[in-house]
């Protein structure tokens, strides 16, 4: 079953592709465009971009497949990446990430059966002077003491 | 000569040998040059330049790291050294990382006995292991397609198969997903692998992630012989290598051939050959002629070879006898070799005065750009180079001539006339004439031939195929025929003998350089001048 | 003291300073003097006195690189700027692009002209989305208000394409984020050619840092030796460093390229949070070696941490105290180096995977004495083989850490358990690689 006609992107990809001097460059704003529309990028999605980039659909698996915020499955309305990188490491993030799992009843990598929250564990997030935080969908949180993880998954709806 | 500037051709040393190369050669390539071979994974001639193996490395005189070889272009004055303690040191180290999550599959991986893991470490390696951790899992035997199987443990991930799926059969199947340790060769999910040079990806894959399906526990490759030999799929000529075991009939069912390899040959098919040419060793050993017949009233009797060949004679005799001979007709076939062809020639069509023809109707298959020609005949520019394709446009082509009933026996040397001309049409002239047949396979023709001959395959015969750029290239016997067939050749320098008419030469060598004094296209041309890469016929000036 | 600050000078404005405010305070008046009295030359010439060195990381003189440029290459020259910040401890480019965006339009324009770009590709990480809303918003004003288009000042065309990365710390390395942009995976390339002579799409390119690139406006305003005279003798300039861990007050504190780790740590960061004891010190980014709490003492410019045994790097300085377990704080690296190795090479790949591994396995309680020597053993195998220094970069850590702190480890192994277990800042949780 089709996700989504995807040529009714044509309009916003023919803008991204003009920016760039070479169309291959226009891969990943490409690739993020369906993932915006679609919540992940779906097999279509990937077929669609190597047919509008002349590029061999294994070429777009390749770089889906490479960079971490490319996902190929849905998850969670509010997506809680926990950084697990040493700044954030020192100021208590593994504890953060147990208060996570322990509030939300999953493990890392995992999201609520009602689909509300997906919680994983990224690198450093070059915030490290409000560690330990997290990023929720675009936005970073931190510090993350008991009460503030508290206050963040309220605040998610 | 003045006003020239000295080309560039820079001088450089590797393990105290020295060399001059164009410049913009690279150390590796310079080594080969010399003969010395620098320990490589990720590169290949035919192949861009990736540099992500690093077993190259090597130590570069006043570098002050290690350069690798593969990527690293020649400087005039270069000092170069690929034994040194820092350079065997360094390579291994690469070799130790590689083998860390490498399986141990050797005893059943089809690579064994010529995997570049392997080789390299008993020439580089003999260390003791000392990885302690769990090894990264992912998928093992994949099939990608009808050809070639995947082990993804295996893979040392030097990205060879993707570059080829890329820069030389341009399908872009091949992709490396995922990043780090956990990187694994792949096709995109779904697709199948199976282009017209599927096979290439096993021969340059340098362990045993990728291997051919078709071979796959056929036997160990030691013991293996080979031979050198021409693809005889199409016109191309592709060169090949012949694999084979002729002491274990366990193996394989008692087949000969295990499989065929290209040979490098740059003027003709660098290292690649296609599919279908590497799987279409099959009729080497398979549905084989082994006995010759006779075939009268519909009734097949068996005949040995002293009892055909008489009966040939007889024929032949008794036509000469009534002045017959001119209502014969042969058809080569461009399967043969030159020196079979120029046999037919000399005694069917010189010698007995037959006319020959082997024109038949052109069955145009599939063809690229690249390797594959539309004509699946080996030899077809031999055959007209030796004037046997047809007397030129105003001959009726034999085939009509029989149905015509102008002929009264056919001699037709491997075509399949059902399949040129439809069952009905083949048993038409099988009412008509005295069919002969002589080939190495079973076919349709063989089936109602009046008298069949079973001649030998390419593999079975040293002799010269001429491809469809006109090159002519040997190819090398590698073993004797099936037990119950002849060489083609030799059944007709017997039927000659009989007819008492003997011809002196016999090695195909002489019939090679007897047709090079004979025939202008092939003039001076002789097997030890033909070198390693074969040699083009002499063109005729074109007149103006 | 009397520390008066450049590139930090409007980070009080938390929700970042716009056109106006940016003019107000003296903004696009050395774009303005570049554009219509200077030439590119002496742009460049201006640059390499101010003894400006790359702030990303590599501290490689920012004229010095402008330079290779080749003079008669008929291809377009590209700008692009290395906004992909990723080395854990580092924080300092999203302030810029979040708080002070138009200082690094400035310092673009400036660069742009100086090598003859007429389009700059400014690469921001994906996880970046504030700091990329901000840029965004900055670059549409300036392109308003006639600093970024055709006839810019009447002197020079140039347009701006802001490119998301999509998470991946190796595209901080310049080729790897060029292959990146050009629509691939991050693969860092073989070199030569450097991107100079041949970078993005093949063509001349010059990639600088975000910070490199804010220092310019300054420099052409109030000249090259005065910037220089605020360093050190090769490092001219201050320098945004990015304290964190366990001092008392996180954040991005500017000072002098002379300024000593003990300043920062003390004066700058509060000191040690709780009246905790330091215990150690990372100067520069998770890739550079650990020094000891005696080992403060030193100057923060390239040179003398070089000089000191480490590096200087991306500045971002993560301090540990007492309750740090150093073998944990390995481990965490490992983690980090092993997620983010790319894998094109084998010494990287297979060793980045290895270390981690290893480690995992003294944490649990499963370590064997020859350990150690195996970890230093791969670590050292590691190191110069490689496309990138990535490998390089993992390989620090495991010999300064082991080196500097060995009884540490020696303990994990010999008792199989962490001397500082039941302390609240340290758990041993299970590792999600």
């Amino acid at each position: 079953m089709p996700v989504m006609d995807f040529h009714e992107l044509e309009p916003a990809a023919a803008e991204i592709i003009a920016r760039y001097d070479r169309t291959s460059a226009a891969m990943m704003p490409l690739l993020s465009l369906v993932q915006e529309q679609v919540g992940y990028i779906p097999p279509q999605g990937e077929q669609w971009v190597s047919d509008r980039l002349g590029i061999p659909v294994a070429h777009v698996r390749e770089v889906v497949s490479f960079y971490t915020m490319y996902r190929t499955k849905p998850i969670g309305r509010h997506h809680i990446q926990v950084c697990t990188n040493l700044p954030c490491v020192l100021r208590g993030a593994e504890r953060v990430v147990a208060d996570f799992k322990e509030r939300l009843g999953i493990d890392v990598g995992q999201t609520t059966p009602d689909g509300r929250f997906t919680l994983s564990s990224v690198e450093c997030l070059c915030a490290c002077e409000i560690a330990p935080m997290c990023q929720v969908n675009d936005r970073y949180a931190g510090p993350l003491d008991r009460a503030a993880v508290d206050r963040l998954l309220e605040e998610c709806r | 000569m003045p006003g020239i500037p000295p080309l560039n051709m820079p001088t450089l040393t590797i393990d105290g040998q020295s060399v001059a190369v164009p410049g913009g050669t690279t150390i590796i390539q310079a080594a080969d040059q010399l003969g010395i071979t620098i320990p490589r994974y990720c590169y290949h001639p035919g192949l861009t330049v990736a540099g992500n193996c690093r077993i190259c490395l090597v130590e570069v005189e006043k570098a002050p790291k290690l350069q690798i070889a593969c990527y690293a272009p020649v400087a005039e004055g270069m000092v170069v050294h690929t034994d040194s303690e820092r350079t065997l040191q360094a390579r291994q180290e690469v070799l130790e990382f590689l083998l860390i999550n490498h399986p141990l599959d050797c005893p059943v991986c089809d690579q064994a006995g010529e995997c570049e893991l392997q080789n390299y470490y008993m020439d580089h390696g003999l260390y003791d292991a000392r990885f302690r951790e769990q090894k990264v899992k992912k998928r093992k035997a994949v099939p990608l397609g009808p050809t070639v199987m995947l082990d993804q443990e295996r893979c040392i991930l030097c990205s060879r198969c993707v570059r080829f799926t890329d820069e030389i059969s341009k399908t872009g199947e091949f992709g490396i997903f995922n990043r780090g340790d956990r990187a694994e060769v792949d096709v995109y999910p779904g697709t199948i692998l199976d282009n017209k040079y599927s096979g290439n990806v096993v021969d340059i894959c340098p362990v045993g992630a990728l291997t051919d399906r078709d071979f796959r526990f056929k036997a160990r490759v030691w013991y293996l012989s080979s031979s050198p030999s021409v693809c005889p799929g199409c016109s191309r000529g592709c060169n090949i290598d012949i694999h084979y075991v002729l002491d274990r009939p366990y193996l394989a069912n008692g087949a000969r051939v295990m499989r065929l390899k290209p040979r490098y040959n740059p003027e003709v098919n660098q290292w690649w050959m296609c599919d279908e040419g590497r799987y279409g060793y099959k009729a080497i050993d398979e549905a084989r002629l082994v006995q010759p017949v006779s075939r009268r009233d519909g009734v097949t009797h068996p005949l040995t070879w002293d009892l055909s060949m008489a009966e040939l004679v007889q024929l032949v005799q008794e036509a000469q006898a009534r002045n017959q001979l001119s209502q014969w007709g042969v058809i080569p076939s461009p399967h043969l070799t030159n020196e079979e062809l120029f046999l037919i020639r000399r005694v069917l069509q010189e010698r007995l005065g037959i006319t020959c023809d082997g024109r038949v109707p052109e069955q145009a298959g599939y063809a690229d750009e690249f390797l594959i020609t539309a004509d699946k005949s080996p030899n077809r520019r031999g055959m007209q180079a030796l004037d046997l394709a047809g007397p030129g446009d105003g001959a009726k082509p034999l085939v009509e001539r029989a149905l015509a009933g102008e002929l009264r026996v056919l001699y037709v040397f491997g075509h399949d006339l059902v399949a040129l001309y439809g069952m009905a049409m083949a048993q038409q002239v099988a009412q008509q004439v005295f069919l002969i047949y002589q080939g190495s396979n079973e076919n349709g023709t063989s089936r109602l031939a009046h008298l069949v001959l079973p001649g030998t395959v390419y593999a079975e015969k040293d002799g010269t195929f001429t491809n469809c750029q006109g090159r002519v290239q040997r190819i090398v016997k590698a073993f004797e025929p099936l037990k119950g067939s002849r060489a083609d050749g030799e059944i007709l320098l017997e039927l000659a003998r009989r007819l008492g008419d003997p011809l002196p030469c016999a090695p195909s060598a002489e019939i090679f350089s007897a047709i090079g004094e004979t025939v202008p296209a092939f003039r001076g041309l002789r097997y030890e001048t033909l070198g390693p890469y074969g040699a083009p016929l002499v063109t005729e000036a074109v007149p103006t | 003291m009397a520390f008066e600050p450049v590139l930090s000078r409007r980070f009080g404005n938390a929700e970042g300073t716009w056109y106006d405010a940016y003019v107000a305070d003296g903004g696009y008046a050395a774009a303005k003097r570049v554009l219509t009295s200077m030439t590119p030359a002496q742009v460049t010439e201006a640059v390499t006195a101010s003894n400006l060195r790359g702030l990303g990381g590599a501290g490689f003189p920012t004229g010095k690189k402008w330079s290779f440029i080749p003079k008669d290459s008929p291809k377009p020259r590209y700008l692009v700027v290395n906004a992909d910040e990723g080395e854990p401890g580092t924080f300092k480019d999203r302030y810029l692009l979040e708080r002070d965006p138009h200082a690094v339009i400035e310092g673009m324009l400036i660069a742009a002209y100086a090598i003859g770009s007429h389009k700059a590709y400014v690469y921001v990480r994906g996880e970046y989305v504030e700091p990329y809303r901000r840029f965004t918003r900055a670059v549409e004003e300036a392109r308003r208000h006639g600093w970024v288009g055709r006839q810019v000042q009447g002197a020079w065309d140039w347009d701006i394409v802001i490119h998301r990365g999509a998470g991946a710390y190796i595209c901080g390395e310049e080729t790897a984020l060029l292959t990146s942009l050009e629509g691939g995976k991050g693969f860092p390339r073989l070199k030569p050619p450097f991107p100079a002579i041949s970078g993005l799409f093949g063509c001349p390119t010059i990639v600088n840092n975000v910070e490199t690139l804010a220092c310019l406006p300054p420099i052409i305003q109030r000249g090259a030796e005065w910037f220089a005279g605020l360093g050190t003798a090769r490092q001219g300039g201050t320098r945004l460093f990015s304290l964190c861990g366990h001092v008392a007050r996180p954040g991005v504190y500017e000072a002098p390229a002379g300024v000593t780790l003990r300043q920062l740590i003390e004066t700058h960061a509060g000191g040690i949070r709780d009246g905790r004891q330091l215990k150690a010190v990372i100067p520069g980014g998770i890739s550079a070696k650990i020094l000891t709490a005696q080992e403060i003492d030193v100057a923060m410019d390239f040179d003398s941490l070089l000089a000191a045994g480490t590096m200087a790097g991306s500045a971002g300085v993560i301090v540990m105290d007492e309750t740090t377990c150093i073998v944990k704080a390995l481990w965490t690296a490992a983690k980090f180096f092993a997620h983010e190795s790319c894998g094109q090479c084998s010494p990287c790949r297979e060793g980045t995977g290895w270390v981690f591994k290893i480690l995992q396995r003294i944490l649990r309680g499963e370590g064997h004495p020859r350990d150690l020597d195996v970890l230093l053993s791969v670590a050292g195998n590691m190191e110069g083989k490689t496309i990138c220094v990535f490998a390089d970069a993992a390989a620090w850590p495991v010999q300064s850490y082991i080196s500097k702190f060995r009884g540490e480890f020696d303990h994990h192994i010999r008792e199989g358990r962490c001397d500082l277990a039941g302390n609240p800042a340290v758990e041993h949780a299970d590792a999600h690689h």
